[in-house]
């Protein structure tokens, strides 16, 4: 095996048994980005000489025998958490210079665990998108077939991964963006309970969505890395107080006796076969293990995609009014007032995505249909936790399908906004009700794609949902990309 | 959705289009309040006295103050700046 398609807890073993050091585990990464990530492109920034700076504090840790889990472990990041001294470009012609002053908080907390950090990863323009084709500098290819999409939006930081171009990375989640990617490229992805993780420093899409989350080889590394970035940060308002955990600490006590709810919406028309099978072969994998399955409903799921778009392009609209040209971003060359500059710069510099979430959000907000649109959905948005609350009164997990195809053709349904978003219905009902879940493969299609399905969990069991994806994981043989 | 609103709507988020931008924009936009248009089937109304899942406004920071970030690193980022953020001429 390649020692860079390892996961955390192997090469945890190696740099600490000094079988290998952390600068020489860092070439070996540069060398494969060298010679795949023109053919993946997942990053859109190498971080070379500050990555070997990382790797010789890591190295003086380690010899100290001081190094914590993550100490010298190669890891990539979204292209919208900021990082001191590196740009940070969201995908965006908008912020294709912007070079933060400060770190994100998660950037401050992975530093402390003396992370390597090799670069910056391709998404969709400001994350909205779901095939990282919006991007306005590397347009990602899945690593089990480059003619279809990673998935977005963080088809960077899930590409990067499932290619061995990183150990493991951090992506960001407003209505699957970390879990749909995931799936498409075969590696797992956590979406923490909103509040979880600080948002300071992740640029803003949907504020009372967006969630930082890493991407893993799998469920384990996953929860690694949640033990690093978890927990209260007096920079961001809505970061929890309440106590962290050992999110790994679960693992290996089994699930006999749980309850995983299916919830019969989400087995219906639109899945296709393959993908509702390989979760339904998988559910009976867990009953076989000891876990009861429980038939159940959540009526709502098929208003999810409208409440979900109609929120976050509201709050996007009201995020994104911040780019003027003036503080930070591209400012363009024309206008002759105040107004002109700010129209020009913001029509230049954002995607047409971009700006049709913007349209979209100022028509729900906007006097006339406020109530109608933006109002509705919110109630949508009640009714939909009522629905999880009354799932989770008599489960512990429920189990769904994290999308309802495998990865498709670059060339399909991207041109067609519509169709991208209905693609993401499995996902955005646990943004919409601030839940934790994670996605992990679960099988494979007859071309080969992978198929992902998602373990959703009560606010804050992020140690019971890894348990129950790591339980599969167990028992699973993935089937490595071949580049 | 017609042009009228799309105009409208790209003053509001300070966005301007070119007359075929527009109207492909129109297009997309009206595919899109199509699939919008489903949650109108539903009868519910918000109850904002019940919706204090999300925001979890007990957890603010003390209110003590702390050092700002210094001005040359909030203009390092301004294409225009001269100890200040340079705008087009405001006042005529």
């Amino acid at each position: 095996m390649d020692i860079t398609s390892k996961s955390i807890k192997d090469l945890r073993s190696m740099l600490d048994s000094k079988e290998i050091s952390a600068k020489e585990l860092t070439s070996e990464y540069f060398d494969r980005i060298k010679k795949y990530d023109g053919k993946i492109k997942s990053y859109i920034t190498v971080t070379e000489e500050k990555a070997f700076a990382d790797a010789e504090k890591a190295q003086e840790k380690i010899n100290a025998g001081d190094a914590d889990l993550l100490c010298g472990i190669p890891m990539a990041i979204k292209d919208n958490i900021c990082t001191e001294g590196v740009k940070t470009t969201c995908a965006s012609k908008m912020l294709e210079d912007f070079v933060p002053p400060y770190n994100a908080t998660v950037m401050n907390k992975l530093e402390e665990k003396n992370i390597v950090m090799l670069g910056k990863l391709s998404m969709d323009e400001f994350a909205m998108g779901g095939s990282t084709q919006t991007s306005a500098f590397a347009k990602t290819k899945n690593p089990y077939d480059i003619e279809r999409v990673p998935g977005g939006s963080s088809g960077g930081s899930a590409a990067a991964v499932s290619a061995s171009l990183c150990t493991a990375a951090l992506g960001s989640d407003t209505g699957g963006s970390i879990r749909q990617p995931s799936a498409f490229c075969g590696v797992t992805g956590l979406k923490p309970t909103y509040s979880r993780v600080s948002r300071y420093g992740l640029v803003a899409f949907a504020s009372s969505l967006d969630q930082i989350g890493p991407v893993a080889k799998n469920a384990y590394d996953c929860g690694i890395i949640l033990n690093a970035i978890a927990g209260y940060d007096p920079h961001d308002g809505t970061a929890s107080k309440s106590a962290t955990m050992d999110y790994t600490s679960e693992i290996g006590k089994g699930i006999k006796g749980m309850k995983i709810a299916i919830p019969r919406e989400f087995y219906a028309e639109g899945i296709d076969e393959d993908v509702r099978k390989a979760v339904m072969d998988s559910a009976k994998i867990y009953e076989s293990m000891g876990a009861e399955l429980v038939d159940c409903s959540m009526p709502s799921l098929k208003y999810a995609v409208s409440a979900y778009y109609l929120i976050s392009s509201a709050e996007a609209a009201s995020n994104l009014s911040r780019y003027d040209g003036i503080k930070y971003g591209h400012r363009s060359t024309k206008g002759d007032n105040f107004n002109e500059l700010i129209c020009n710069s913001r029509s230049e510099g954002f995607g047409e995505e971009v700006k049709r979430r913007i349209l979209l959000g100022n028509y729900a907000l906007s006097s006339g249909y406020y109530d109608a649109y933006y109002g509705k959905a919110m109630a949508l948005r009640q009714k939909i936790r009522a629905e999880y609350a009354d799932i989770f009164e008599k489960c512990d997990v429920i189990l769904t399908p994290t999308t309802p195809t495998v990865a498709y053709k670059a060339d399909e349904s991207i041109s067609d906004p519509v169709k991208m978003y209905q693609a993401d219905i499995c996902t955005v009902t646990v943004n919409i009700a601030s839940l934790p879940a994670i996605s992990t493969t679960c099988g494979y299609d007859a071309k080969g794609m992978p198929i992902g399905m998602s373990i959703v969990g009560k606010q804050f069991d992020e140690s019971v949902i890894i348990k129950v994806a790591d339980a599969f994981e167990k028992q699973f043989n993935p089937v490595q990309p071949v580049l | 959705m017609d042009l009228e609103m799309v105009s409208y709507l790209s003053k509001l988020g300070k966005l301007a289009f070119s007359d075929d931008e527009l109207k492909k924009t129109a297009e997309d936009m009206t595919s899109i309040i199509e699939i919008m248009d489903t949650i109108k089937e539903i009868d519910i109304t918000y109850d904002a006295l019940a919706d204090n899942h999300n925001v979890y406004l007990n957890d603010l920071r003390e209110d003590i103050s702390a050092p700002s970030m210094e001005t040359a690193k909030i203009l390092q980022n301004a294409k225009n700046s001269n100890n200040c953020f340079v705008v087009p001429k405001v006042v005529e």
